[in-house]
């Protein structure tokens, strides 16, 4: 008989075996002792009572135990004890969620997919956006600019050379400036010639930035103009990382320099595309004074705000025109200068943040769409488990205990959630990285590290007390009344949490919706913008050849028009033009332009570039006025210019600018305007079309300019297979030059575009994935509510209730749900689309078509999402739901 | 807390007891209507040293040496001592409500 005890006991938890086994079993022994001596019958019930005891304790010793194995202290629970419940917790929480595994892999399934998107959006902005530039101190360096309210110069320009000396010696509250600039602009190492972006600055500049050389030294006072300081990448990609790199001279820019060092991988300035600084020595007298433009980056004292340093700024520069003279014009600029000045950081990572900030801010709603559906789910469940519940406090559970056996479920779908987030996210993050348009700063940089694990760790248990608090408060206050009739009273009080949890998913997913919505439209109006040339059928590449016989203008030029002519006679060329700066893949220059007929003025500030040949055909230029540049024009010094559309209107308002004249700031020379063609987009469709004045490949004298390196532009169907005739071409008349920077003028354009296409297709995706989540919460809900009400459509359905009738109430109490979802979506909407800002291009923010649009696709979706259940109730048979109680 | 639990702390009020002597007790001070078995009986116990109101205590020296194994003793802690107190006052709050509203319907 002991031994029956001892294997009954044996299904105790391990800690309350130890504890009390041997006592429970001698009293079931000692209880059929006592009852035996009665009567044989009396000790068979004995037996059969205490076996059914034992069983059922264990059973409950499972489910709620009692035994904690280490007695806590007699005030409170420690720590320790804390750690242990809930272990018991989440251990029982495993065995309730194995018991269910279809719930399980949902829950789990729509926040990992939820938290994955989170996880791996905070991992880009973290790196990106988040973590200090590397540099020292990266919180007192600031980028300096400035603007003059009231002037015809841009809102907001950079300095000029004068600047950076006032502000070194007289600033008291900057440690350290220095004015930097940065271009495009010919390498030459070997045979091996490229355009490569760079940048000129003055020495200062590493000072400034608290930068050290991994590799020989920095530009000291002594240097002036002849030495450079290489990137990591250029010294990887061009010098296989070879440490007798330091002291080798080449053409770099404008002439010969040394090399002196090589950065660390870690230093970008002022982009990650940077890959070369030339030093230069900014001395008294030796420029032109009032050269806007130049960036200036300064590392300010501990302590001054950003405003006592900007008020400084702007009072140094007021004193300008009088230390250096200038122009009236100038003088009328300074006189309204007002210094801007603001963190380098914001300077650096400006234009990634806005997509990335939208995109995390959509990737925590849809974590926060996907929370209310969890949490919902929940709801349904707890509802399932409510009599048990009932039970559990009917016997003395405590409220907390409650509270913890449904919260622990939810945090242990919440945690699993988790980890698969991150796995979800390790495996998608290179995929859309892929994706990503370039010059994202610190791209490479980019991975699951510690970070996102711990940011996943915390976003699980938040998200997992979003998910269950609701559900689990309202559980945990189970009413006895409802286990004593049998629980299929109204369900109308018990609904409201989860109509909530609709309206705000409804009006989450609505915002998303809208967003991506106005999106769209930028993009479309976007590909519709003409740039004023034609993308189609042109190739365009550049070469930079290095012969004796080239060495001013016109030789350039003879040479240039010949290899045209060469190239215009491969088969499928229809035409081919020169042309300096070719749109949407480099900038160009500005400068002042003064006409004959307002002379003693400073004149309009007009971009300037040269072109030659066929240019304005091969690009479908129109020429308005006058004619295009001719052989002519590109080889003597005629002194020809063709000018843009708003660039006539900027000179002559009301003349005809056709042999007018007029004299770029810095020449001695007039040049007579022939031509007038069309604006065109120069370097992004979203910013307006740019006054601009063409050059001829020649200037008046030969040796003002000279066009070592232009862009050629071929109008050919052969885009694609245009490369290689090319090359042979180039290597019969410059086989020492490289052809580089071949692109078709499509992809230019696509590349333009791409930042938006990218964050469209992104935020796209995401607000699909809320839209899904959303009707399955809706469907959901009212599917629930449907099962609920059989037994009242049952009713409803033999008094005479027709089927269209039935539909009609769940489908109309499912639009209401939706309907205050959407007008809540829409104010939301209404408050938060600005936050898009320089992303939309030609659409208002609150655009009504969008709005209106898109809450209609809303409404759509919730008919669909409620007509389901909807049929469903209008099949109900009344006799089998009255039966059903 | 439950009847058996509140039964339970009732029985140890009067000193230290072993697990039969307490179903004794409670059986006794109830009239018979709680009877606890073995496994209830020891997870109530469980759940009262878990929860601080009772502990251990080394066996009486009078007690009597019990063939098989060695009987364990409980006792009630402070906290169990207040618990019990507390736990009395609410029902005789409740016993006398009872009476008064039972006494009135008796009346009219």
């Amino acid at each position: 008989m002991n031994t029956l005890w001892a294997c009954v006991v044996r299904l105790f938890p391990r800690a309350f075996r130890t504890e009390f086994g041997v006592d429970v079993a001698a009293q079931a022994h000692a209880d059929y002792q006592r009852a035996r001596a009665r009567s044989v019958p009396t000790g068979l019930w004995s037996i059969t009572t205490s076996l059914l005891n034992i069983i059922a304790a264990a059973l409950a010793e499972h489910l709620r135990p009692t035994w904690v194995s280490a007695p806590p202290p007699s005030k409170g629970i420690g720590m320790r004890g804390f750690f242990d419940v809930w272990r018991l917790d989440l251990t029982y929480a495993g065995r309730a969620l194995r018991r269910s595994p279809g719930f399980a892999a949902v829950t789990v399934l729509t926040l990992a997919l939820a938290m994955g998107v989170t996880a791996g959006i905070f991992t880009v902005v973290n790196t990106v956006l988040i973590q200090p530039l590397p540099f020292a101190n990266p919180d007192r360096l600031v980028y300096i600019a400035g603007t003059a309210p009231g002037s015809d110069l841009p809102p907001e320009f950079g300095v000029s050379p004068e600047f950076f000396l006032h502000y070194r010696q007289r600033a008291t509250l900057i440690e350290d400036v220095a004015i930097f600039n940065t271009f495009t602009s010919t390498l030459r190492v070997g045979d091996r010639v490229e355009r490569i972006p760079m940048a000129v600055a003055t020495s200062t500049v590493f000072s400034t930035l608290g930068a050290s050389p991994m590799l020989g030294r920095l530009p000291g006072t002594g240097d002036a103009s002849s030495v450079a300081v290489i990137s990591h990448t250029l010294w990887q990609m061009w010098f296989a990382g070879r440490a007798d790199v330091i002291g080798q001279t080449h053409f770099i820019g404008d002439g010969r320099r040394t090399i002196i060092g090589v950065m660390g991988a870690e230093f970008t300035f002022p982009s990650d595309s940077t890959l070369l600084w030339m030093s230069t020595d900014v001395r008294e007298g030796t420029f032109p004074v009032g050269r806007f433009g130049g960036g200036m980056v300064a590392r300010v004292k501990p302590g001054s705000t950003h405003e006592n340093v900007a008020r400084e700024l702007t009072n140094l520069a007021r004193e300008l025109p009088g230390r250096f003279g200038g122009s009236a014009a100038y003088a009328r600029t300074m006189a309204q200068y007002v210094a801007v000045v603001r963190p380098l950081a914001d300077e650096v990572l400006g234009p990634a943040a806005r997509p990335l900030w939208v995109l995390f801010a959509a990737a925590g709603i849809v974590l926060l769409i996907a929370c209310a559906n969890v949490a919902n789910l929940f709801m349904v469940r707890a509802e399932g488990r409510h009599r048990e519940m009932a039970v559990r406090q009917a016997i003395g559970a405590q409220r907390g205990q409650l509270l913890r056996v449904q919260l622990s479920e939810v945090l242990l779908v919440a945690i699993a959630a988790g980890a698969l987030a991150v796995l979800f996210a390790s495996v998608t993050l290179p995929l859309f990285l892929r994706f990503v348009p370039p010059g994202l700063p610190r791209l490479s940089a980019i991975h699951v590290d510690a970070t996102t694990i711990l940011f996943t760790a915390v976003l699980a248990i938040v998200a997992g007390l979003a998910c269950g608090l609701l559900p689990a408060i309202r559980s945990s206050r189970p009413s006895l009344a409802r286990l004593r009739d049998g629980s299929r009273s109204s369900t109308r009080g018990r609904l409201w949490a989860r109509n909530v949890l609709v309206v705000a998913q409804t009006a989450l997913a609505l915002v998303l919706l809208i967003a991506s919505g106005l999106l769209l439209r930028s993009h479309s109006k976007l590909s519709a913008v003409n740039p004023g040339y034609d993308v189609r059928d042109v190739f365009t590449f550049q070469i930079a050849p290095e012969q004796p016989a080239l060495v001013d203008g016109p030789s350039f030029a003879q040479f240039w028009l010949s290899f045209a002519d060469r190239l215009e006679a491969l088969p499928g060329v229809q035409s081919v033009g020169i042309v300096e700066n070719v749109p949407l893949d480099e900038g160009l220059s500005a400068a002042r332009f003064r006409t004959d007929t307002a002379a003693g003025e400073a004149g309009p500030l007009l971009n300037f570039t040269f072109a030659g040949a066929d240019y304005y055909k091969a690009m479908g230029i129109a020429v308005v006025a006058g004619r295009p540049f001719s052989r002519e024009d590109a080889v003597s010094s005629l002194g020809h210019v063709v000018i843009s559309r708003s660039a006539a209107k900027m000179l002559w308002p009301d003349a005809d600018p056709i042999g007018r004249r007029v004299q770029r700031e810095g020449l001695t020379t007039w040049e007579t305007v022939v031509g007038v063609v069309d604006d065109v987009i120069q370097d992004d469709y979203r910013d307006a079309a740019v006054p601009l004045v063409y050059f001829p490949l020649t200037g008046q004298q030969p040796t003002q300019w000279r066009l070592p390196s232009p862009a050629f532009v071929v109008k050919t169907a052969r885009t694609d297979s245009i490369a290689t005739d090319i090359r042979s071409v180039v290597r019969e008349v410059a086989p020492e030059a490289p052809m580089y920077r071949a692109y078709t003028m499509e992809g230019l354009a696509e590349r333009s575009r791409l930042a938006l296409s990218f964050t469209m297709l992104t935020l796209g995706i995401v607000s699909v994935l809320a839209l899904i989540l959303g009707a399955v919460g809706l469907y959901g809900v009212l599917s629930y509510v449907v099962t609920e009400r059989t037994r009242e459509i049952g009713v409803r359905m033999a008094l005479g209730a027709q089927v269209g009738g039935v539909r009609r109430m769940v489908v109309a109490q499912g639009l209401r749900v939706i309907a205050v979802g959407v007008a809540i979506g829409l104010v939301i909407a209404a408050m938060s689309t600005r936050a898009l800002g320089t992303l939309l291009f030609g659409v208002d923010a609150r655009d009504p078509w969008v709005f209106i649009g898109t809450a209609l696709t809303m409404g759509l979706i919730g008919l669909a999402a409620s007509y389901l259940p909807a049929r469903r109730a209008s099949n109900v048979d009344p006799i089998t739901s009255l039966r059903g109680d | 807390m439950n009847l058996l639990d509140y039964h339970v702390l009732l029985a140890l009020s009067s000193g230290p007891m072993h697990g039969y002597a307490i179903k004794d007790a409670v059986a006794l001070d109830s009239g018979g209507t709680q009877e606890p078995r073995a496994g209830t009986l020891y997870r109530i116990i469980a759940r009262l040293i878990s929860t601080g109101q009772v502990r251990e205590t080394a066996p009486p020296s009078d007690a009597p040496i019990h063939p098989g194994h060695t009987r364990r003793y409980y006792t009630l802690t402070l906290a169990g001592r207040r618990t019990l107190a507390e736990q009395a006052r609410l029902l005789k709050g409740a016993a006398a409500q009872a009476e008064r509203r039972l006494g009135a319907s008796g009346r009219s």
